[in-house]
């Protein structure tokens, strides 16, 4: 048997799908905008802390700070050192310099530099037909001239050019060939700094060697080429910066790293901190220098979602009226929430406090993290159970007690920060963020659950509810959905027609089934 | 791994909306939404309205002792109350027997007077006096105020009596557009606390509606045969006066306009059937006991 779907059920229904789909179409259509462009974007949190001993003396330290291009984009930086520093950034040619000057520098003096960075994979692709050309403007025409390591006229590299048959033919097979000559080397985790030709003799190289001997090859094919120096972008600490190349293409730099084999494409955990035969720290000498780079990584909404100034854009309006971007996502995502409790209650068939109360825990979660959320409430909630059972002992009336209950939630909330704060649990201590309403509705619903229904049936009621709060917290904090929500504000009628379809559905809750197995397992036999 | 294949089996069911039985969305959509308009509740749902209705219609209800509406009224039932013994207090607004306290003999000791309660202590008329302050306040409901109904004790039928001695064992009838569609009785154990409540551990015992036979029995979903407790058979048993039984039970589901109704009905030893309370939105557990869906039930009434 169908559901009796009513003809207005079913012309509602097709409304609420029909108009956000054509408000969709005209955005992307019309309005341009990208669902690319709205997809979260990680955003990589670099801090490179260096340290020297100056022994009072005059000395100074540079590195690189990222330029933003197309690929990747600065968001912020700031630098912390010894007061006995002056700290200047200057562009130097292509690259732009960070420089510490100090002096009556003491020892172990510090300098931190920390930067955000956005950065996107970019790939290319080169015509098969395309030639090497015979000239080239000037500016890119010193890229062919050999340098002190990179030993483009030396006769063991115009050799090995020959060998390899990359002086002739087109520019893309010459590169491949050089490409994968460099990248067969064998690795060698070697510090310092190799020339091509030494990589070439020895058959091996790391990172900077393949890449030295790969300019060299390219510069001797007449492919303008260069060294770029980086940091790989993946959590945690480490000392290890890497180098690849740039050759120049059609008019445009491609990158190539021989090392982790990446042709003509660069992905998205490359930050390029420089280009050239440089190194990337500098100091005095005798200064002792140490360094370290401590990369983290988290998602932020696109740039496009947050500046585009469209009249349908939401974070835009939240951003006029000066309302922080957590509340924007808490009131986009609650009705999707919801909508993850109704399939858990009518569909699981899983028993909750309430219809909405899982969301909003959820969503208060988006603070303290899914791990303290759920520590916060059941902390909460056992100290209202162990309060509510003393009060019992005085026989107060009900609104009286319910007010002490919600005392006691104050002040086990404001004692839980204490202790975190104590105890260095910076989650924890967030708690006070948990909006009391809902911890209080929660403890409330426990406690009733608990004297009317006994305690099985109040603590199924409590993991079921803890067990929605996580599917509507993976929901809710999914960046991608809050960016699309954000966008597309009327993904939100979408909803509204899931709700409507399931406002109709008559099918049996999972839980159910096993409740009525017996009646059920009947038909299988009979 | 046998359950696991079973529930596999259950699962490939889910999407058809099978006629073995009726789950609760089903039941929303169908029964309670079908048949009952929303502001009809409130008939049935407050105790005190829906008593009103029914002795107004004849349908033979339990003696009134008090209505104590509003903190003031307290004291006035008190009053009243505390000349009286064998008597039950309800909220008017509450489900699942949830603020339901039943006293039996008055005493009267040193502090003042008391009750007797089914588990041998007193119940003193301070407790009395809060419980009663506590309902009037909405403590056991849904609602910001409720009243306290305070009824006669009703004295079941010796053939009930066989079923459960201590307490009070109810029918209950599912009533559908005025046909009687599926009953049963149910029957309290020590581990529901003396409540007639399946989901907390009651019997429930199917009744064939027709004839008033008891057909089988289970408790949390697993068929017995003997009160787990007394082993007194629960099976086979005719229930005295059935048909008496079915035309209170009618007639009271025909005082409300509400069309799906789950009549709530003791037999008292000498004034035979007696409504308790009419519910919108009688559960499914009834299924469970009696082997047949409510979709199946339906079918069978004569339209």
């Amino acid at each position: 048997m169908k559901s009796p779907l009513s003809y207005t059920n079913v012309v509602v229904t097709a409304l609420l799908v029909a108009v956000p789909l054509a408000l969709i179409g005209y955005k992307v259509g019309f309005l341009g905008y990208r669902l690319g462009d709205l997809l979260p974007r990680t955003e990589h949190r670099v801090a490179v802390k260096m340290k020297l001993d100056g022994d009072r003396g005059r000395v100074s330290a540079r590195t690189f700070l990222p330029l933003s291009d197309e690929r990747q984009q600065l968001t912020e930086h700031e630098q912390a050192s010894d007061p006995s520093f002056r700290f200047v950034t200057e562009t130097e040619g292509l690259n732009r310099t960070a420089r510490w000057n100090g002096t009556s520098v003491p020892d172990a003096a510090s300098m931190s530099l920390n930067y955000a960075v956005l950065v996107r994979a970019a790939e290319y692709s080169i015509s098969d037909t395309l030639a090497v050309p015979d000239t080239y403007p000037e500016s890119v025409a010193r890229y062919l001239r050999p340098t002190e390591y990179v030993q483009v006229d030396d006769p063991e590299v115009q050799s090995q050019l020959r060998e390899l048959g990359a002086t002739s033919g087109p520019l893309v097979s010459r590169l491949r060939s050089i490409f994968d000559f460099t990248s067969g080397l064998r690795g060698r985790a070697f510090k310092g700094t190799t020339d091509a030709v030494t990589a070439l003799r020895l058959g091996e190289a790391s990172c900077n060697g393949k890449s030295r001997l790969f300019v060299a090859l390219a510069r001797g094919a007449g492919i303008p080429s260069r060294l770029v120096g980086g940091l790989i972008l993946d959590d945690g600490t480490k000392r290890t910066t890497h180098q690849w190349v740039e050759s120049y293409v059609g008019g445009h730099w491609v990158p190539f790293d021989p090392t982790n084999d990446h042709f003509a494409e660069l992905p998205t955990n490359y930050l390029v901190l420089y280009r050239g035969d440089e190194a990337m720290f500098v100091h005095s000498s005798d200064v002792n220098f140490d360094y370290s780079y401590t990369i983290s990584s988290r998602l932020v909404p696109a740039p496009r979602v947050v500046e585009g100034a469209s009249a349908f854009n939401v974070w835009s309006l939240f951003e006029r009226l000066g309302l922080p971007f957590s509340l924007l996502r808490t009131v986009l995502m609650l009705p999707i929430g919801a909508l993850i409790v109704v399939l858990f209650r009518n569909v699981v068939g899983m028993p909750t406090f309430g219809t909405f109360l899982p969301a909003l825990i959820a969503a208060a979660a988006g603070e303290t993290g899914l791990f303290w959320g759920v520590v916060s409430i059941v902390i909460v909630v056992a100290a209202v159970v162990i309060a509510r059972q003393g009060i019992q002992a005085l026989r107060l009336l009900h609104s009286p007690t319910l007010a002490i209950l919600l005392s006691v939630v104050v002040l086990t909330m404001l004692g839980m920060s204490l202790a975190a704060e104590q105890l260095g649990l910076s989650e924890l201590a967030r708690v006070s963020y948990f909006p009391i309403a809902v911890m209080a509705i929660a403890s409330e619903r426990f406690y009733l659950a608990l004297v009317e229904q006994g305690s099985t049936s109040a603590l199924k009621q409590m993991m079921g509810t803890l067990l929605v709060v996580l599917g509507c917290y993976a929901v809710m904090n999914s960046l991608a959905l809050q960016a699309l929500v954000g966008g597309f504000p009327e993904v939100l009628l979408l909803v509204v027609a899931a709700n409507v379809y399931l406002g109709r559905w008559i099918g049996m809750r999972l839980l159910e089934l096993w409740r009525f197995r017996s009646l059920l397992g009947q038909r299988v036999t009979a | 791994m046998k359950w696991l294949r079973d529930f596999g089996r259950l699962l490939g069911k889910h999407g058809e909306a099978t006629e073995a039985v009726v789950g609760m969305n089903r039941r929303n959509i169908e029964f309670v939404y079908q048949y009952n308009r929303r502001r009809d509740y409130p008939l049935v749902d407050d105790k005190v309205t829906c008593k009103t209705l029914l002795q107004q219609a004849g349908v033979p209800v339990a003696d009134t002792l008090a209505v104590c509406d509003g903190l003031f009224d307290v004291e006035r039932a008190l009053e009243v109350l505390s000349n009286e013994q064998d008597f039950v207090v309800k909220p008017a607004n509450s489900s699942g027997g949830n603020g339901i306290v039943v006293l039996g003999r008055r005493v009267e000791h040193a502090h003042g007077v008391g009750w007797e309660r089914h588990d041998g202590g007193t119940y003193t008329l301070e407790e009395l006096r809060t419980h009663l302050a506590n309902i009037v306040f909405g403590a056991f409901g849904y609602h910001l105020s409720d009243r306290a109904l305070i009824e006669r004790k009703l004295e079941p039928h010796p053939v009930l009596r066989e079923f459960w001695p201590s307490g009070v064992c109810d029918l209950r009838v599912i009533v559908c557009q005025g046909e009687p569609m599926l009953a049963m009785l149910r029957v309290p154990t020590r581990r529901s606390a003396g409540k007639a409540n399946l989901h907390q551990g009651g019997v429930g015992v199917a009744v064939d509606v027709s004839t008033g036979h008891t057909r089988r029995a289970s408790m949390r979903g697993v068929a017995i045969e003997h009160h787990p407790e007394t082993g007194k058979p629960l099976i086979g048993i005719q229930l005295p006066g059935w048909q008496e039984v079915v035309q209170v039970a009618l007639r009271s589901a025909s005082t409300v306009p509400l069309g799906y109704l789950g009549v709530d009905v003791v037999l008292d030893a000498e004034r035979g059937p007696m409504v308790l309370e009419l519910n919108a939105r009688p559960g499914l557990e009834i299924q469970n006991v009696n082997g047949i869906s409510l979709a199946e039930a339906r079918t069978r009434v004569p339209a």
